[in-house]
């Protein structure tokens, strides 16, 4: 059962908002006393799934979804699309602007993170329709 | 000022010029102001003396519970402890001078701070140095020495206090011998000796633990000797003491009162420095997120440009500011103190706080419940329906505040300007929230 839902909106290229939706996020999964390891690992993906669509994917939505046995976060852009996906989780491949490398982003290593930090992660993008991404956080450890 | 309350140690409301507006509600950067009954202002939670509200309150209802000059020249043998902010108040003057000043307005003896900011940073790059090898605590590592800072953590991200170095604050080193050394050399007992902070800082004088002044009898603002004080320096002025200037070795001390001027003085190099109230909340969350993994250290100060800009100073912070770059050029910023000495003192954990910061939460019996995610989700279907704009009637900050109030049973809906005139259909969906009132 879902126990609870929170849809947030993401610009693309409005770098002034960039991260808000994370920050809430957090600070959701903070008012409930989570275990502050776990805030720091869903924290990291909300972020850098956020700056994604900020930065590649123009408009979308992040959302999380908690439940008494997981927290789940979903990415759903309708943006430009991945067209190699097996690529773009390589470590350090980026196709970032080089205005977007001097801000400090773009250094490859968004996607490969997620993976990383979440206990599963799918990710499914088409051509010109925008991307998906799904990470799930179990909470029995 | 009959109607004066102490609202929290460290702040006097009074009640009769309140007008009601609700700026210091929002200026709180831990959300503790409430207005209940239109006027009167009530603190919910923990003051961390950050000075916000008396700043922005256009009425003056607030002011700061600020110490006084009291215990000079009566009777005892006088030190000042002097903040490195004091060098940068100034701008024709040197550190030396300044110290002198000091004994002609009737200081029997001074310390430059200088000496034990010099030390900390010593510890500290010996700490980050250890923890990269032990991984004790996780990165990125925050600066102690700020102490609204610590109560900000204290207060909004008690999940950061684990990355607050636990070493003592340069004033904290100050050491029970030194009043030893000064009752030898002055040949009087021990507790005739009065150690006086100068300082800029009015936080200092709340204690909390890990930020007590330990062995420190008083304290006294800046601004409260400064008129006295630059009368003393331009009679100097004009006598000339020029013998003096070739005597001072390095501007490291003054560099420490401006924002990143203590890490300027790190051997670790993977840091940044942060300064100002608002930037520092914005760090915090992103520390908080998990950002900034690979940076070592963070300084962090909650006044604008550092403590050149602390309230209890009179120069323009700016100004001040362009008085340390002065110094800084004309006498460098090398280190006076031995490093082999700071580390064998280091081993005998001499610079070990009493306290681990993250005990602090539970000394203070600082402790929020966390919402059950039932709780949770009521709240969320709360500011759904209120759709508010943050406009304070209800007397707190903003909406989320207010709602999350209502859901623990510490406000009523009808609080808010938006639920009190509801149709019938709101009424129902409120209903099926089942809040206790
Ligand atoms: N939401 C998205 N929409 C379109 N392309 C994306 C999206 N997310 C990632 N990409 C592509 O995948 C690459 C790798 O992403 P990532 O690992 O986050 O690195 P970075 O963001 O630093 O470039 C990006 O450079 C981009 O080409
Ligand atoms: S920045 Fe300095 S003066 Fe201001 S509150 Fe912090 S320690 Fe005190
Ligand atoms: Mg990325």
């Amino acid at each position: 059962m879902t126990d609870l839902k929170k849809i947030f909106h993401v610009k693309g290229n409005d770098f002034t908002h960039a991260g808000e939706a994370s920050v809430n996020i957090k600070n959701m999964l903070k008012s409930i006393g989570l275990d502050p390891k776990l805030i720091r690992r869903i924290g990291v993906c909300g972020y850098e799934g956020e700056m994604n669509m900020v930065m590649h994917g123009g408009d979308g939505t992040l959302s999380i979804e908690i439940n008494t046995d997981k927290i789940i976060l979903y990415l759903d852009d309708n943006g430009p699309g991945i067209e190699d996906l097996e690529l773009a989780m390589k470590e350090g491949y980026s196709t970032a602007k080089d205005e977007y490398r001097e801000m400090g982003f773009g250094a490859g290593m968004g996607l490969p993170n997620m993976k990383k930090n979440a206990d599963e992660f799918t990710i499914s993008s088409k051509v010109g329709r925008g991307t998906q991404v799904k990470m799930v956080f179990s909470l029995n450890h | 000022m009959k109607n004066d309350n102490k609202i929290s140690p460290y702040l006097i409301f009074d009640p009769d010029i309140c007008t009601g507006c609700a700026a210091c509600v929002k200026a709180c950067p831990t959300k503790a102001i409430r207005i209940k009954n239109d006027k009167s202002i009530r603190t919910v939670d923990y003051c961390i003396t950050c000075g916000e509200c008396v700043r922005i309150c256009p009425h003056s209802a607030l002011s700061s519970d600020i110490f006084d000059m009291n215990q000079i020249g009566n009777g005892q043998i006088s030190v000042a402890i002097v903040s490195p902010v004091l060098y940068s108040q100034f701008p024709e003057m040197l550190p030396e001078e300044i110290l002198t000043g000091l004994k002609k307005i009737g200081f029997d003896h001074t310390i430059d701070l200088s000496r034990y900011t010099e030390l900390f940073q010593y510890a500290t790059d010996e700490y980050i140095k250890r923890n990269k090898i032990s991984n004790e605590l996780p990165t990125p590592l925050i600066s102690p020495i700020c102490p609204v800072i610590i109560r900000l953590i204290m207060v909004r991200f008690p999940n950061l206090l684990d990355q607050v170095i636990p070493l003592k604050r340069p004033v904290e080193l100050i050491e029970l011998e030194i009043k030893q050394q000064l009752s030898d050399r002055f040949g009087v007992k021990k507790d005739l000796i009065n150690l006086c902070n100068i300082t800029p800082c009015p936080s200092q004088k709340v204690s909390t633990h890990m930020m007590k002044l330990s062995n420190i009898d008083s304290s006294v603002g800046i601004n409260k000797i400064y008129r006295k004080l630059s009368q003393e320096l331009e009679k100097m002025e004009e006598n000339d003491t020029t013998s003096l200037h070739e005597s001072y070795e390095s501007a490291r001390g003054p560099m420490w009162g401006m924002s990143g001027g203590e890490i300027a003085g790190l051997r670790t190099e993977n840091t940044f420095a942060v300064s100002g109230l608002n930037e520092t909340i914005t760090y915090l969350e992103k520390i908080e997120l998990g950002l900034f993994q690979d940076i070592d250290y963070i300084e962090f100060r909650c006044c604008p440009e550092g403590c050149i800009g602390g309230p209890l100073t009179v120069t323009d912070k700016y100004l001040a500011k362009n008085t340390v770059h002065k110094l800084v050029e004309r006498f460098g910023i090398g280190r006076r103190l031995s490093q082999e000495k700071a580390l064998r003192i280091y081993e005998k954990g001499f610079f070990f706080s009493e306290t681990k910061p993250s005990e602090l939460t539970r000394i203070f019996g600082i402790h929020k419940d966390p919402l059950s995610i039932e709780l949770l989700k009521k709240m969320e279907k709360l500011l759904d329906i209120i759709q508010g704009k943050d406009c304070s009637v209800c007397g707190a900050p903003d909406c989320r505040t207010f709602a999350e109030d209502v859901v623990r049973g510490k406000a009523s809906i009808d609080d808010c300007i938006i639920l009190k005139y509801r149709d019938a259909d709101t009424d129902e969906q409120i209903k099926a929230l089942s809040l206790k009132s």
